[in-house]
């Protein structure tokens, strides 16, 4: 017998208590976000048509702020420096997957390589870019000996070199900061690739091993396929990765000798020069670009075998 | 049974002692309110004279905030207050904070920020009158003390004392540049280049460390010398007023620019990479005689005697290489933290007292090698050089110029006390590590000239 409860009398049941459980859980969360995601980014958009400083409003632009940040030529100069970083990593996604495809085969000391591997990631940035200030310093004599690399290299009879700041090769530097950074994150890529690599099913390699499949075949026709989604992922993550390079350039050069990148010149724009209207045009601009990014990978690595399954039963009518 | 029991007791005892002491800590607050106005209504009524009997009865402590953690830590401070303990039976309790400027502003959000504070240079000048009480106005002092505008209001009410006063030029140690032969100050950018190439040939140091690894501020260090270098303490409103190019030759701004812009070009005359200077280690290096000269505020003096250890005489301060065009030199000084009253304080009276006699009698700013407060006061020793200089105050803003000066070079985006990485100081360096000569260098400037001159017409009309 269905009897009519009042709305109160319905949550006092299981799936009443349920309900009330489930938005006092989510509540919090999504307060949150909204309030320190969301709320925040709306500003940014308004404050990005804004000729304004930290707390007044000094009148409207338009798309002014925008057009500034293409043309220009200080904010031009951190577009090219990311193309250097974009370049390092994909030479870094392809050693990452050589190496966890060799970490996956039957090698010894396995976990020790992979433990080495990975050590860089768990560092602290800081950390990092401290310990490679060292490694890349050419000695100030008489006050200071040669870094490590230059030691290395007149140990060999070589020529010191100017690592950070040979104006003749100003692309030298931002090469050794990319370097740095392939250093310290290509442990991250090594383990997710491995974990994808091994997530597929050993019945696969055994079919091919006795259909007579040789190495690059195997990596062709299964590894490939079956690290797609993680590749794409990894290929987002390192577009974004390249715009938005903070840390390393800004420890061990600050900036400066043409290593500034975009999130570097955000910042200054915000808080040293007062300009929040071109830095939050800065800021949007950052993300459009992630969600261009987003979309094309979306378009090419689209998950093909799950549309074959929509279209399986209406053939089958 | 027996444990439930006990548990829910022990939570309404909690509950309730909670509850109380709420009202208590509510009705406390009132009272103290209460007495804080009744004191400082008695205040009022006896400043004309018994003020002093009030304080008998009861030890009066004042606490004062400071950025000298050193000199607290070390009891310096405690030791240098202890005449005017007995002298006003009262008691100063230093409170020192490292990071002076986000502490203090965040503290200064509540109504208890000591008696007497360093005033942080985060407060806007004319929201000092919020937080503190007029110590005069600019009239009463000015023939008292030096940079008594520092903190001073747009109805000129001061509202800090300075505890002392740096003046500006340049770092050098005197054994290397007498080792080199040099027996003269330099009193021109030409003397001066002359002297870091003599040092080159002649001894084994580096002429000059650029510090260039932290050139954020140690670059900024150069501003310093720009007005000292025009001799002309009015040459940031003339700037205006005359509506000159920023950087002229015979301005300061372009000499002191272009003496930075020689140095940095001549690699014989800097360490071989800028890139990986180290500051606190080049302190001690300069100690050693392995470094010759660094462009520092004379803040960093004691800083740099302090690492020297026992040869801390060599470290020498020289003034800006730059004779004006009536045969003298030049030096501007300039104010280092300010004192001031809280509002809330507990004595008023004796906090102005405290601060009269912290900046003029106690002998703070002499030892630590600064400028005294009070002026016609004898200069501490390691400003020997500056004895024959000129030392002056920059001119105060005419009324209806004030805040102008530093909204052009926010709107213009050249940024003269800036370090950031696109500012003109970075971008004057680095040509002159490129080595690219005169015509980098005016391409620089005229750039930043007519950035300047666009955003002054936008300001001024």
């Amino acid at each position: 017998m269905q009897e009519k409860r009042s709305f109160f009398e319905w949550l006092k049941t299981y799936d009443g208590q349920k309900f009330t459980t489930t938005i006092l859980f989510l509540l919090i969360p999504l307060v949150l976000l909204v309030l320190f995601t969301f709320v925040p980014a709306f500003n940014m958009l308004i404050y990005s048509f804004q000729s304004r400083d930290l707390f007044k409003v000094k009148g409207w632009l338009g798309f002014d702020n925008y057009i500034r940040v293409f043309t220009d030529k200080e904010f031009l100069t951190t577009f090219k420096n990311s193309l250097y970083y974009l370049v390092g990593s994909f030479f870094q996604q392809g050693f990452a997957l050589l190496v966890a495809a060799i970490l996956c085969a039957e090698i010894r000391f396995k976990g020790f390589f992979k433990g080495v591997l990975f050590f860089p990631y768990l560092m602290n940035g800081v950390a990092v870019s401290i310990i490679f200030q060292r490694f890349f310093l050419k000695g100030n004599p008489p006050v200071s000996p040669e870094g490590t690399l230059n030691s290395i290299i007149t140990a060999f009879g070589g020529e010191s070199i100017k690592w950070l700041s040979d104006t003749e090769r100003p692309w030298l530097v931002n090469i050794c900061l990319v370097f740095v950074s392939i250093w310290r994150y290509i442990g991250f890529d090594i383990i997710m690739y491995m974990g994808a690599i091994q997530s597929i099913s050993p019945d696969i390699y055994e079919a091919a091993d006795l259909d007579g499949a040789n190495p690059w075949q195997r990596f062709v026709y299964i590894i490939f396929p079956g690290i797609k989604p993680i590749i794409s992922l990894q290929l987002i993550l390192a577009v974004k990765g390249a715009i938005s390079v903070f840390e390393i350039p800004y420890i061990i050069t600050g900036g400066n000798f043409g290593t500034s990148t975009f999130v570097i010149k955000t910042i200054e724009m915000a808080f040293q020069k007062k300009k929040l209207g071109v830095a939050s045009a800065m800021g949007i601009v950052l993300l459009i670009i992630t969600i261009i990014v987003t979309v094309i990978q979306d378009y090419f690595f689209a998950d093909k075998p799950v549309k074959k399954k929509k279209a399986l039963p209406r053939a089958s009518k | 049974m027996m444990t439930k029991k006990l548990l829910a007791t022990t939570t309404a005892l909690t509950l309730l002692m909670g509850t109380i002491a709420a009202f208590t800590s509510c009705t406390d607050k009132n009272g103290g309110d209460d007495s804080q106005t009744t004191s400082t209504a008695t205040n009022d009524s006896t400043t004309t004279g018994t003020n002093d009997n009030k304080n008998n009865g009861k030890k009066v402590t004042l606490e004062v905030l400071t950025n000298r953690t050193d000199r607290d830590q070390d009891g310096t401070l405690d030791k240098l207050v202890e005449p005017f303990e007995q002298a006003n039976n009262c008691e100063i309790k230093w409170t020192s904070y490292s990071d002076y400027s986000k502490d203090v502003p965040t503290r200064m959000s509540t109504d208890d920020y000591g008696d007497v504070l360093f005033i942080p240079d985060e407060v806007d000048v004319n929201d000092l009158g919020d937080f503190l009480v007029p110590l005069g106005t600019y009239d009463e002092l000015k023939d008292k003390y030096n940079w008594v505008s520092k903190k001073m209001d747009s109805k000129k009410n001061v509202y800090g004392l300075a505890y002392g006063g740096n003046a500006m030029g340049i770092l050098y140690n005197k054994k290397v540049w007498a080792d080199a032969g040099i027996t003269e100050l330099p009193k021109t950018p030409e003397d001066f280049l002359a002297d870091l190439k003599l040092i080159k040939e002649k001894t084994e140091a580096i002429p000059y460390y650029t510090e260039y690894a932290d050139s954020s501020w140690t670059i900024n260090q150069w501003c310093n010398l720009l007005v000292s270098a025009s001799g002309n303490p009015g040459l940031e409103n003339d700037l205006l007023t005359e509506k000159t190019d920023l950087f002229t030759p015979g301005n300061g701004y372009y000499d002191v620019m272009k003496l930075m812009y020689d140095v940095f070009s001549d690699p014989d005359l800097h360490e071989a990479d800028p890139m990986t200077t180290e500051w606190e280690s080049s302190k001690t290096w300069f100690g050693e005689g392995k470094i010759g000269t660094i462009v520092l505020g004379s803040w960093a003096i004691s800083q740099f005697e302090e690492k020297a250890g026992d040869k801390a005489a060599d470290v020498g301060y020289m003034p800006a290489p730059f004779t004006a065009a009536d045969g003298k030199q030049y030096a501007q000084t300039d104010a280092d933290f300010c004192v001031g009253v809280s509002k809330h304080s507990k004595d008023i009276d004796l906090s102005k007292k405290f601060v009269e006699w912290f900046v003029s009698e106690s002998g703070f700013a002499f030892d630590e090698g600064m400028i005294p407060t009070p002026k016609g006061s004898e200069i501490p020793s390691n400003l020997d050089n500056f004895k024959d200089c000129v030392l002056f105050e920059k001119d105060v803003a005419p009324d209806d110029l004030i805040g102008k000066y530093a909204a052009i070079d926010t709107a213009s985006e050249v940024g003269i006390w800036l370090g950031d990485t696109g500012n003109f100081k970075i971008q004057l360096a680095e040509a002159a590590f490129g080595n690219k000569g005169e015509e980098g260098f005016k391409a620089i400037i005229d750039e930043q000239n007519k950035k300047w001159a666009d955003a002054r017409d936008a300001e001024l009309g």
